[in-house]
């Protein structure tokens, strides 16, 4: 039985309390979690969720909801639209389980998906094809590179999270881009969306410069429809920011953000090793946790709260253990949980608040929850034309084993064999066992790939036992493209797509979900200096042929006092000098003759 | 009127035609192809270095690691040396240190308190009776913002390539680590290896991270994306150094590109002011001399093929790497190689495409001087195929012409009067001049000698790197003994028509020969593109095989003599004998010698030896089976 994260829970917690009074009048809630992990990093998890009415949705009356939006969705007929910008990568074995589950995430770079309301499979994609341009025009994103080839559409691997009612015909589309780089440009339209614009609340909080200096970070939108048993619907968008922060790094100042080393006397050193002197220094690591305030670490002071979200809210709560002392700004009030770990902030309205926790000596920690599973997925071999995919799970449950589903889109230009899909497994006696890999696959969806048109689609229902590893290999081939097909950065390698995992756990309603980090495919490639070269070459030959040609052909070779002639300005002078020259045109042609 | 007349003479004279064209155009090839090679080193035909790819920017940036960071060297230098025991010093000098689990532990716990992901790998290698064991400990920067698709390599080996012990740059590699970790700025992750030793630590781990080890090699459980670049660092000495020697010849003659190589130097004189040497040339004053050493050494190491370093093993995979020695007595101290090393790290994290924009094929001369491949390589490809132009005019002599037998004995006096005269041949078959006859080769005998011979050079192939190591040294011996006794015993079996009815005809001799050139030619023109210099070396050594020929024409004891001396030259030519001989002029055992290619060829993938037995040997075989059949 997997152990549901407790951060995981509290955060589902949350999510309950405020679905509950879910089909009330339209509202909006914003809540930050921080959360300090070990290695001095600290996650910052923020959360802005606004309602609609579907009444109000489709007469195009928006609150809460924007319509830049608003109206993509409803033009491209997408009933719930999940989108993902994702950068750097979760440390699991240091930083336990995922925030959400891992169902806010996506992979490196950009990740989409979408239900999309349409008759049949072509116009859902023209549909989507619609979505992809428009939101690539709203987010700052290459979205409009998602074409056929990175388009799939995954059987098992993801479930909608709203409540479709009446007679749709819903179509799932997925679409990623691995090499896209996330960062500021994508931030903005982002922030654009939410009710107070980064302007009060905690999305005051987000610093492009200290966003993209994080160790991992996650922007989602995520819009679904939520219905009540009675039938009235609600249009919900929830927008996420999950964060790692460095805290060493952030705090260190714009200004001088080199890490420099530090003067002598600031250096930290293990005064009980003997050679320990002025110039000698063993340092010694600190073991509290380092001390950090908002301000310090976002940059900025929280500005008071957003007057459009609910006034009640306790919009800041922090995870650190109960016996810790933190200090707040004036008018704060503070609500510990039962937990022994969880307190929550009531903000002043208009006021800055800020929050800091002293470098501090606790006995208690707050416990780190084990990842139900452990993915890893590299490219192996070396060589222009063949390289293996390798795939670990680690299962690291004593008890239960893990069934979930894999999923990976690769590109076409990678070609799998999937006959050489083979599965070794390492039990708790640490031997390995080649294992028929059907003992492990309990169900196969497999699309192959045609070239230029669609990527392979691979879905895979596995189970791995308790206290093992599992290996999946397999062999592919790498095609080679056509001359144009390469882009500028060819010598690179091609981006393959992060594959994703989703935990089945039939109890739980929230999946978790888990994305391998995205891997670098290199593919034969053509020394594309050779072409340039000789088209440089042969274009200086081609110039020297033809100026020089063409020099002689339409210079007329005349003596110097013929020049002297046809140069001087008087008119007698220049008659003589056209005599002169058809005289001499004359003489030519007899010698020609001759 | 002159070319018309000599294109006459020519076809008129088929001796000249077949004999002496062959003769001379073989010669010229190799003159020519040896004058080339001498050629290079001249300004004209070598060019200056200079950086290709241009997000290298070697040297652009500022390195930091200065000030309390060498409180910090010095710390965890002083606190291995406590576990290393390093004033224990054997009879000999050499520092007698065991890598203990404890050391083993103490790396992982710096790396780890640096916040770094730590790993280790067990490996064992046998060969020639001798196991290779130890651990590898590495850590990974995970890069920041980053997602695992590329990485860095540094290394520091505890044993350099030399065998000496690197304390300080294995300190160095856990300060770099501890002080890189605080940079946000890697764009790619940084791998700080430390292995026991240069020669199968690294081959190791290298082949374990691209999942083709052997059973007897541990898999990492760690691992990052696809590798960039590495480079290893060796600082093996207390005291400051004064140069940096760059090493960076890789397995069979693989070489980095040569940005790496120049980014190193760029910023190690460029930034630093610290002078780089290569190839051992410690007082290199840029002359002519100096350059053809240089290159020559390099050329040596090329053609060897060894790993020279602990670089060596990635080169293989397609990773540019290069090992920085410190060399000298000066006054730069670790931390300017640290620097030297930040700045290196930062030029390779600018990288966006893996190195590829400079050569992979060039000899250098000079730190800052080079031939590229395309200057260089007529030299081994004309010298390769001066054996083709042989072959070629052997095979069509068999077919026109009967009678080499008499061109080849009486030489000089026939040239003149074949013109006219026509002779009857052994068989009694007329040859016409002025239109030679047709005649029929008789292939299988000479096909079969020549490819099983080919193939007996399996034989020493798999002796040479399967026996313990003791046996090496009488394994040569004995060899050198039966590359005297084979030939002459092949060639009485030959003269004997191998035991069947005929005797061989002297046709048959030639397209032994033919064949045996035509395979060499082959190899070693498709060889030259690979490793350059084994080429040419093999080539020169087997030149006189083009000329040597079977005379059975001219009085008993002139042909005893001649083909007693020829054989007892070629001899000397024989590999063993060049073994020995090389052997004796450098002053290392042949045991040692024998005792690496071994190694080389079960670790590190050394196809020297195929080259040595498989193309070298059969063809000077063939070679003394000809000689050696005019005796009999």
């Amino acid at each position: 039985m997997t152990v549901p994260s407790i951060l995981s829970l509290f955060l589902a917690i949350i999510v309950t309390l405020w679905i509950s009074p879910v089909v009330s009048s339209p509202d909006y809630h914003e809540q930050l979690f921080l959360e300090p992990l070990p290695k001095s990093s600290l996650l910052a998890s923020f959360n802005f969720r606004g309602n609609t009415s579907q009444q109000s949705f489709d007469n195009q009356h928006f609150r809460y909801f924007p319509r830049a939006l608003g109206q993509i969705l409803q033009h491209a007929h997408a009933k719930e639209v999940h989108l993902r910008f994702t950068t750097g990568r979760w440390d699991a074995d240091s930083w336990g389980s995922r925030p959400w589950n891992g169902s806010k995430e996506g992979g490196t770079g950009v990740e989409l998906w979408a239900w999309i309301d349409a008759p049949n499979d072509e116009e859902a994609f023209a549909k989507w094809i619609t979505l992809t341009q428009s939101l690539s025009g709203l987010f700052c994103a290459s979205m409009n590179f998602v074409d056929s080839t990175r388009t799939t559409r995954p059987v098992a691997s993801f479930e909608p999270m709203g409540n479709h009612m009446g007679p749709n015909s819903l179509h799932l589309l997925h679409g990623t881009l691995p090499g896209e780089v996330v960062c500021t440009e994508n931030l903005t339209p982002f922030l654009k969306l939410l009710p107070c614009k980064g302007k009060t609340g905690i999305s005051t909080l987000f610093d492009g410069h200290k966003l993209f200096d994080a160790a991992w970070q996650s922007m989602s939108v995520d819009v679904q429809p939520i219905c009540s048993a009675e039938g009235d619907c609600q249009v919900q968008i929830e927008q996420t920011v999950d964060m790692v922060l460095d805290i060493e790094r952030s705090k260190r100042s714009r200004d001088d953000p080199i890490p420099r080393p530090l003067p002598n006397d600031q250096l930290v050193c293990d005064t009980s090793k003997p050679y320990n002197s002025e110039d000698t220094c063993y340092p010694l690591e600190k073991a509290a946790d380092k001390a950090w305030s908002l301000n310090e670490v976002f940059g900025r002071t929280l500005n008071g709260i957003c007057p459009l979200a609910d006034s009640n809210e306790q919009s800041v709560c922090l995870r650190v253990p109960h016996e810790k002392s933190i200090f707040t700004t004036q008018g704060a009030s503070e609500i510990k949980h039962d937990d022994g770990f969880t307190r929550c902030f009531s903000l002043p309205h208009s006021e800055p608040f800020d929050l800091s926790i002293p470098e501090q000596e606790v006995h208690t920690q707050v416990p780190i929850d084990e990842p139900v599973l452990h993915a890893e997925r590299t490219i192996v071999g070396h060589g222009q034309e063949r390289g293996g995919m390798r795939i670990i799970f680690g299962n690291p449950s004593d008890t239960a084993a893990v069934d979930f589903i894999y999923f990976e889109s690769l590109p076409w230009f990678l070609r799998p064999y999937i006959h050489t899909l083979q599965a070794t497994i390492t039990g708790k006696d640490g031997v390995r066992r080649e294992i028929p890999a059907s003992d492990i696959v309990t169900d196969t969806y497999y699309r192959p790939a045609i070239d230029r048109e669609r990527g392979t689609q691979l879905e895979l229902a596995l189970s791995v036992p308790a206290a093992s590893t599992v290996t999946l290999t397999y062999d592919f081939e790498k095609a080679v493209l056509r001359y144009t097909e390469y882009p500028p950065d060819a010598n690179r390698g091609f981006n393959v797509a992060p594959a994703v995992i989703r935990v089945l756990d039939g109890a739980d309603a929230h999946p978790i979900y888990i994305r391998t980090t995205s891997l670098l495919l290199p593919l034969p490639t053509p020394d594309f200096s050779m072409p340039y070269n000789v088209i440089i070459l042969t274009s200086t030959v081609i110039a020297l042929a033809f100026g020089t040609i063409f020099n002689i052909l339409v210079r007329r070779v005349v003596s110097a006092e013929e020049a002297a002639l046809l140069n001087s300005q008087t008119f007698k002078a220049r008659l003589v000098g056209k005599l002169v020259a058809i005289r001499d045109r004359f003489v030519k042609k007899e010698t020609k003759v001759e | 009127m002159a070319l018309k007349s000599a294109i006459r003479n020519l076809r008129n004279n088929p001796h000249l035609l077949f004999v002496r064209l062959p003769n001379l155009l073989s010669f010229l090839c190799i003159i020519v192809g040896v004058v080339w090679l001498l050629l290079l080193p001249l300004n004209e035909y070598s060019r200056n270095t200079y950086i290709s790819e241009n997000a290298l920017l070697p040297g652009q940036v500022h390195a930091y690691f200065t000030g309390s960071e060498q409180n910090i060297f010095r710390g965890y230098k002083q606190e291995l040396e406590g576990l290393l025991n390093v004033g224990q010093k054997s009879e000999d000098g050499q520092d007698q240190v065991e890598l203990t689990p404890v050391i083993s532990n103490k790396i992982r716990s710096v790396f780890e308190a640096s916040g770094l992901k730590v790993a280790t790998q067990k490996y064992e290698y046998k060969s020639a009776g001798i196991t290779h064991e130890g651990e590898n400990t590495y850590g990974i920067i995970h890069a920041p913002r980053g997602d695992a698709t590329e990485a860095i390599v540094l290394i520091a080996t505890w044993k350099t390539a030399n065998d000496e012990l690197n304390l300080n740059g294995v300190t160095l590699a856990l300060t770099l680590a501890r002080y890189f970790k605080r940079w946000s700025l890697w764009s790619k992750d940084i791998i700080f290896l430390i292995t026991p030793d240069s020669k199968s630590g690294t081959q190791a781990w290298v082949d374990a991270y691209h999942d083709l080890q052997p059973e007897s090699v541990q898999p990492l459980p760690l691992k990052s994306g696809a590798l960039q670049g590495a480079v290893a660092i060796e600082y093996p000495f207390d005291h400051r150094f004064k140069n940096l020697h760059i090493v960076y010849d890789g397995v069979n003659g693989q070489l980095p590109n040569l940005d790496l190589f120049n980014t190193a130097v760029a910023i190690a004189g460029g930034q630093m002011g610290i002078g780089s040497n290569l190839q051992e040339m410690w007082e290199h004053d840029d002359s002519y001399e100096a350059r053809l050493q240089t290159m020559l050494r390099g050329m040596a190491k090329q053609g060897l093929g060894y790993a020279t370093g602990a670089h060596s093993s990635f080169m293989p995979y397609h990773i540019d790497a290069i090992t920085l020695q410190t060399k000298g007595e000066g006054w730069e101290d670790e931390m300017a190689l640290g620097r030297t090393i930040e700045s290196l790290c930062r030029s390779l994290n600018n990288l966006l495409e893996h190195l590829h924009q400079s050569f992979f094929f060039y000899l250098l001369m000079q730190s800052n001087r080079f031939v590229s491949i395309g200057t260089y390589l007529p030299s081994a490809m004309l010298i390769a195929g001066n054996f083709t132009i042989m072959a070629i005019a052997l095979w069509m002599r068999t077919g026109y012409h009967e009678d080499a037998k008499s061109d080849m004995s009486s030489d000089s006096s026939q040239s003149k009067k074949k013109g006219s005269a026509s002779v009857t041949s052994k068989s009694g078959k007329p040859v016409g001049l002025n239109g030679p006859a047709v005649a029929e080769r008789l292939l299988a005998l000479p096909l079969t000698l020549v490819t099983g011979l080919h193939l007996l050079g399996l034989v020493p192939l798999y002796i040479f790197n399967t026996i313990p190591h003791q046996f090496f040294t009488t394994a040569t011996y004995i060899f050198v003994v039966v590359d005297i006794v084979l030939p002459l015993i092949l060639a009485v079996l030959l003269s004997n028509g191998l035991g069947l009815s005929t005797p061989l005809v002297p046709q048959q001799y030639l397209l032994i020969k033919s064949f045996a050139l035509l395979l060499l030619g082959l190899s070693l023109s498709t060889l030259a593109t690979l490793n350059f210099s084994l080429s040419l070396t093999i080539g020169l050594l087997c030149a006189p095989l083009s000329f040597i020929t079977r005379s059975d024409c001219s009085s008993n004891p002139q042909r005893f003599a001649l083909s007693g001396l020829g054989l007892g030259l070629l001899n000397l030519l024989s590999p063993p004998a060049v073994l020995l001989g090389a052997c004796q002029y450098t002053g290392v055992s042949v045991e040692t010698v024998l005792t690496e290619a071994a190694y080389g060829w079960d670790v590190w993938g050394m196809w020297t030896q195929v080259v040595v037995w498989c193309v070298w040997w059969p063809a000077w075989l063939i070679g003394c089976v000809l000689l050696g059949s005019s005796i009999f």
